[in-house]
């Protein structure tokens, strides 16, 4: 391997919130361009969320000779942040190549969230990804190493459980409700009380499908003004126990000290409605609705600890998919490894079509604007031509390219020399670089390496 | 071998196979198992229908053999299972069907030579009233009979908070199997009514007598008021969940022990199926 991956970061494990906070990157504009210009790297990619941050960075193996890179890219960090250097060093973690490139999988596919499992950090990952792509510090093995995990956290989610059961309790009410009504179209749901969990259970249960959401509240304004948020009918409290006979699922969080649903008049709501089955999530502390509620035929209650319990259990559950995902995660280090050793060939040809290509297009378009208006045939022929050119011409190089990676230990030097006779990473030009043609013009195979950035011949001197 | 010995071989083997990997493949959460074990039960299925249609060709219509009447039996559980999949999403009450399509199947190979001492006279009229009509309930007794089951335990899992098993996790729903048990109900009542009522008119017709104190006619009367007494609650007084879920799974049980108990083990009965 002639480049190193460093991932340096601290998380929600690693660090506080306000550790986190002062070193987060969200509001930082160019950092990855700034990082690159501050240390000898090639590549960066930065993630900053609100439970992580973490800078992945590809160094040339010699630069890493030289310099401390983690020590670089927090000190830059630090800098950029304005915050103390000793304090970022205390919380963060380092990877270096395989750890790093093991420990980005499993953040992919969530398994080193808060939450196991869950689906944003994905999303969140996309788009840094993005971003180092548009801001162009993201090359051969950041892209290689981004995809790779994306399809990674497909795998995972695909292939295990991780993801499979509610681990928050209003999902977890959610799909209780499912358990018991299937599908929750047509069905209804009613309020009581306000509160944030109880909302977000009311918000998961319409996006889930309930046909109708009453809204009932001690008082009714506040009451009215849920309901126009939530698209619900606001009621009154007086009315409640009255409409519960059209009501299937109810979530209650009133502050009232006593209950206010008692299994007396469910009973009579259970007649009313035919037994038709009726779910109770009852989240207010102390409890707004008689436990003795379900021990009705076809009442199904649930207060806050049930709730919990059963998110726990999930949780536990996720503990051991995740057992399974680390396999997988372990199964495709080892194919990245791998892939970083012996195909680094694939993506310099990628490079150099790709920059063929890209070549002939800027020329047949600078021709065809000499040309003025050309017919389609001659548009697509000397389209053909120039690409052809391109192509047969660099269909040697790349024979040569191949023929030497079947020989063990030549083919790093030769495709690091393509890529810079190429200048396929566009790296700037040294300023050297002339002066060192002159003096070095004779030798073949040295010559077009003296040209380059003068760090990397040392690492040529040393294979 | 001919075809016609080895097909009794194929259909208990494919019957067997597919149920083992339906309840492996609901036990692992693993799709793949479980088509695969409603294909080859599905192998089975057109066998055991090719095997009924070889006996119709070899041995005339017989009504009355013991091996005729069950493996129909098996088949009609079967279609009534496809019915409700197809209708209700109720693929997992495969692991209902296909073992009793399995049990009925090898209890009608295993008595080849038995007979009902049913006099010839049962024509095709009062075969399909009173034979077509009361296996077609049955075998919907048998679907609401597994439907219980799978309903009492898992509203019990959710009702006690005891969490639901990994195989819960891919069955229907609460309402789901309710719905089942209301539709077992409202079309397996009447269909057991006309059926029952069929025989004692057939039974006047031949013997000039409606009842004639056997051990089935008595107890096919206790399930037609077990029956009739759930009916009534769930149309009348809404009945819903438990209750008519144990009602169903309680006729089912002693539809059983009439169909294979009493036809066998009772000597006195004039169904019984004799040697």
């Amino acid at each position: 391997m002639d480049k190193h991956i460093f991932l340096v970061g601290l998380n929600h494990r690693t660090a506080g919130v306000d550790v986190r906070e002062k070193f987060a990157l969200t509001s930082v504009a160019d950092f990855e361009k700034s990082l690159l210009a501050a240390c000898p790297l090639r590549e960066v990619l930065a993630l900053s969320t609100c439970n992580r941050v973490e800078i992945l960075v590809v160094a040339d193996a010699a630069q890493c000779a030289n310099a401390d890179i983690p020590a670089a890219v927090l000190r830059h960090w630090a800098a950029v942040c304005s915050g103390p250097l000793d304090v970022l060093e205390a919380h963060v973690y380092r990877h270096e190549d395989l750890e790093a490139v093991t420990h980005l999988f499993r953040v992919a596919a969530s398994l080193d969230s808060m939450v196991m499992g869950e689906p944003q950090i994905l999303g969140q990952l996309k788009n840094s990804y993005r971003k180092a792509v548009e801001t162009g510090t993201a090359r051969v093995i950041v892209n290689r190493l981004l995809h790779k995990s994306f399809s990674v956290a497909k795998r995972v989610r695909t292939e295990t459980a991780i993801a499979s059961s509610a681990v928050s309790i209003s999902y977890a009410a959610v799909e209780l409700a499912k358990k018991i009504f299937g599908e929750l179209a047509g069905k209804t749901a009613m309020l009581v009380g306000a509160g944030e969990m109880a909302e977000l259970a009311a918000t998961h249960l319409l996006t889930s499908g309930i046909e109708k959401l009453f809204i009932c509240n001690r008082t009714y304004a506040r009451a009215q003004e849920l309901a126009k948020t939530m698209k619900g009918e606001a009621i009154f409290f007086e009315d409640m126990v009255e409409r519960l006979k059209d009501v299937d699922i109810v979530i209650s969080s009133t502050g009232s000290p006593t209950a206010i649903i008692r299994a007396k008049d469910i009973r009579d709501v259970l007649k009313k409605r035919r037994n038709r089955a009726m779910f109770f999530i009852d989240i207010a502390v102390p409890r707004d609705i008689d436990p003795d509620v379900n021990a009705l035929d076809n009442v199904y209650l649930y207060d806050i600890d049930d709730l919990k319990e059963v998110v726990e259990e999930n949780m536990s559950a996720r503990q051991g998919e995740a057992v399974k995902a680390s396999a997988i995660v372990d199964l495709e280090v080892a194919a990245f490894a791998t892939w970083m050793k012996s195909l680094a060939l694939q993506p310099t040809i990628t490079d150099l079509l790709g920059r063929a290509d890209e070549v002939a297009a800027r020329e047949l378009a600078k021709t065809l604007k000499r040309l003025g208006e050309v017919d389609d045939a001659t548009h697509e022929a000397l389209e053909v031509l120039v690409r052809s050119v391109c192509h047969k011409l660099l269909h040697e190089p790349i024979c040569f390219l191949k023929r030497r990676t079947r020989e063990e230990g030549s083919a790093e030097r030769f495709i690091d020399v393509t890529r810079r006779i190429f200048n396929l990473d566009q790296d700037p030009v040294n300023q050297d670089a002339h002066l060192d043609r002159r003096i070095a013009g004779d030798d073949e195979a040295s010559g077009p390496d003296d040209q380059c950035e003068c760090c990397r011949d040392d690492a040529d001197g040393k294979d | 071998m001919a075809l016609p010995e080895i097909l009794p071989v194929l259909v208990i083997g494919l019957y067997f196979l597919g149920t083992a990997l339906y309840v492996l493949g609901s036990a692992l959460r693993n799709e793949r198992l479980k088509v695969t074990a409603l294909c080859v039960a599905g192998a089975g299925f057109a066998l055991h229908a090719a095997d009924l249609c070889v006996q119709i060709g070899q041995e005339g219509f017989s009504p009355s053999t013991a091996r005729f009447l069950l493996s129909l039996m098996g088949l009609g559980i079967l279609i009534i299972f496809v019915v409700f999949w197809l209708w209700l999403r109720l693929r997992f009450l495969a692991v209902v069907a296909l073992p009793l399509a399995l049990v009925f199947y090898t209890a009608s190979s295993a008595a080849p030579g038995i007979k009902a001492s049913l006099p010839p006279m049962l024509s095709g009229l009062f075969f399909f009233l009173h034979i077509g009509t009361l296996f077609c309930s049955m075998a919907l007794l048998a679907m609401g009979f597994g439907a219980g089951l799978a309903f009492l335990n898992m509203e019990k899992r959710i009702k006690t908070k005891s969490g639901l098993k990994t195989f819960q996790k891919d069955m229907p729903s609460l309402n789901t199997f309710d719905r089942m048990n209301h539709w077992v109900i409202v079309a397996g009542f009447p269909l057991y009514t006309l059926g029952l009522a069929s025989g004692f008119v057939w039974a006047w017709l031949t013997a000039r007598r409606v009842f004639s104190f056997d051990p089935k006619e008595i107890l096919s009367l206790v399930m037609l008021g077990l029956f009739a007494y759930l009916f009534h609650q769930r149309l009348a007084f809404g009945w819903r969940g438990r209750k008519p879920a144990i009602t169903v799974i309680v006729v089912f049980l002693l539809m059983t022990v009439s169909m294979l108990g009493i036809n066998y083990l009772v000597p006195t009965t004039y169904h019984g199926f004799k040697p």
